[in-house]
């Protein structure tokens, strides 16, 4: 995902904003990385590029 | 015409299917598996969606809601800056990358996964979107309702959406009034996968749009679908 798509995500439960933690980038996108919610603390990934932003219970790896 | 999701080959079976209605776990995974061959049979916009599009002005955002392979994102291209196709299923997702990436518009295209009912998207983000075909997977009226809201919710004041499901009126169903069922889709293997649909009639999905938040400018039906022209939220809020 480009780090522009920031200013319109947000956290699919309380909408509030989300903190980008860049674990892999190249010049244009980020590859892997977090997106923790500001508000609940709520983590969603991202990976190959791509934010995972389904609330909680419709991900397949929920947190125990 | 073959590759075209409108209720004509799928033997719909009448039974409405109270898990999906409690636990929605299964659904991403749903399709992620159905993704590829689904793509291979959906090449085309539908006629009604291009000419959504190619009425509609120049936008900053675009919003393909269960964009599926992007095939009506790739019309949002030619209006917008940025496309953001939102889907569950992560593969779709990929299919739909590679398929901007063969077609030209990858740089406009943001795949992201979320949920249609609980979008992502900030509030006045939005000015152009389609919701084509994906509101009727969704289990319940309190769910169908909360996404019209929160569809509401993301465009920006002078913002349109197309939105459209399955009428009850195509000729696949003998039915007068909205009812849920399950479709099966058939994988190359012969195995089905069932997917969840409520059915619409007009005068109910009027009501699904009347209880909503979202302005209707326009709702009819056409080749066995329901749509709608909608704008963003009343300004005096909801109706009753």
């Amino acid at each position: 995902m480009k780090e522009s798509l920031m200013d319109i995500l947000c956290c699919p439960l309380d909408k509030q904003d989300l903190e980008l933690e860049v674990v892999r980038r190249d010049d244009d996108e980020i590859l892997d990385g977090r997106l923790v919610c500001t508000e609940c603390g709520e983590e969603y990934p991202i990976e190959e590029g791509i934010p995972n932003l389904l609330p909680p219970d419709m991900r397949e790896e929920t947190p125990a | 015409m073959p590759d075209d999701d409108r209720p004509a080959d799928d033997v719909a079976r009448d039974r409405p299917d109270r898990e999906a209605t409690v636990d929605r776990r299964g659904v991403p995974e749903t399709y992620d598996r159905i993704a590829e061959h689904f793509s291979k049979t959906r090449e085309h916009p539908w006629p009604e969606v291009r000419e959504f599009c190619e009425s509609a002005a120049d936008s900053a955002t675009a919003l393909d809601l269960g964009c599926g392979n992007g095939r009506h994102a790739e019309l949002l291209a030619e209006r917008a800056d940025r496309v953001v196709g939102l889907d569950v299923s992560r593969t779709f997702l990929r299919v739909a990358r590679e398929r901007a990436a063969e077609r030209g518009y990858d740089d406009a295209l943001a795949p992201v996964a979320g949920d249609a009912a609980c979008l992502p998207l900030v509030d006045d983000s939005v000015d152009l979107a389609v919701y084509v075909a994906a509101l009727h997977h969704l289990p319940t009226r309190e769910t169908r309702r909360a996404s019209l809201d929160d569809l509401a919710r993301v465009l920006t004041p002078g913002g349109r959406a197309l939105v459209s499901v399955w009428a009850v009126t195509h000729s696949a169903f003998d039915r007068e009034e909205g009812f849920d069922t399950t479709v099966d889709w058939t994988l190359p293997g012969g195995e089905k996968v069932g997917r969840f649909y409520h059915v619409y009639d007009l005068a109910e999905f009027e009501a699904d749009l009347d209880a909503s938040t979202l302005t209707v400018a326009d709702v009819y039906e056409s080749e066995g679908n329901c749509y709608a022209v909608v704008g963003g939220e009343r300004v005096e809020g909801k109706r009753t």
